[in-house]
């Protein structure tokens, strides 16, 4: 999985509010989902198929139906790596930003 | 929109020039980007820097642009320590700096997100663990790939 894929998928608004419903249902068929949702279940269906490929969702079926699961520790992962890579850059701007503000300073 | 790369902008109240100091020069490299030791560069296109990152490693930057005082980028293997970035192992890091009023404006972009693979955990790293709920985080994870959010997505409280 790379990460550009799990940002690519989460990048649809309708995908990140199935995401979250989904969350909080636990567990939940396409049927289910779209009745909290204004789209269709064949679109729900398609937006869960997305996020099953990048491992975001996990499916298994009983009977005739797919229920649907949230799969944490891929967003875990990705968040958590995207969130280090923003918290060291912030860090690294202020570094630069004190250094040079600091050097200006004791110029004056 | 672009998933593919992270971008920030910082201002500084210093002229172009000393943020080009500190961006470029080997003192404060090795303060800003690595442990503390001076970096060596060889700060023309083509030319290497090379970053002491402690226990991560020591990593050997590809210098692609140095336009003083305007811009600097430089490929970065941060998955790959001790490896030359080349185009297939590395990020695009880039710097643009442009004057404002008395300040400098001082943006970054780091892309090629795309063709990267996650790293293996790196133990040290600390995170908040996402124990409020998803909403949150979803939210500010979109927000900030937008580029739209210049706060930190994780509070490091």
């Amino acid at each position: 999985m790379s990460v550009a894929e799990v940002l690519t998928a989460l990048a649809d608004p309708t995908r990140r509010d199935l995401l979250e419903l989904l969350s909080v249902r636990g567990e939940a068929t396409a049927t289910v989902l779209a009745e909290d949702l204004p789209i269709s279940r064949q679109a729900v269906a398609q937006h869960l198929a997305v996020l099953d490929g990048v491992g975001l969702v996990a499916g298994r079926r009983e009977g005739r139906e797919h229920h649907f699961v949230v799969r944490p520790d891929t967003l875990d992962e990705a968040a958590r790596w995207m969130s280090q890579l923003a918290q060291q850059w912030d860090r690294r701007l202020r570094t630069i930003k004190q250094i040079a503000e600091t050097a200006h300073r004791a110029s004056r | 929109m672009n998933t593919d790369s992270i971008e920030r902008e910082v201002s500084i109240e210093a002229p172009i020039e000393r943020v080009w100091e500190a961006l470029t020069s080997a003192e404060s490299i090795g303060t800003w980007f690595g442990v503390g030791a001076p970096a060596t560069i060889d700060l023309r296109v083509g030319g290497v820097m090379v970053i002491n990152h402690g226990d991560h490693g020591t990593f050997k930057t590809l210098i692609v642009a140095v336009d003083p005082p305007r811009a600097f980028s430089y490929r970065w293997a941060s998955a790959y320590p001790d490896e030359l970035a080349t185009e297939e192992n590395s990020t695009l890091v880039e710097f643009t700096l442009r004057s404002k009023g008395d300040g400098t404006v001082l943006r970054l972009v780091e892309s090629g997100f795309d063709a990267l693979d996650i790293p293996a955990n790196r133990p040290d790293a600390s995170y908040e663990s996402h124990s409020n709920g998803w909403t949150g985080v979803i939210a500010k994870f979109a927000e900030y790939v937008m580029g739209n959010d210049e706060q930190p997505l994780v509070s490091s409280s």
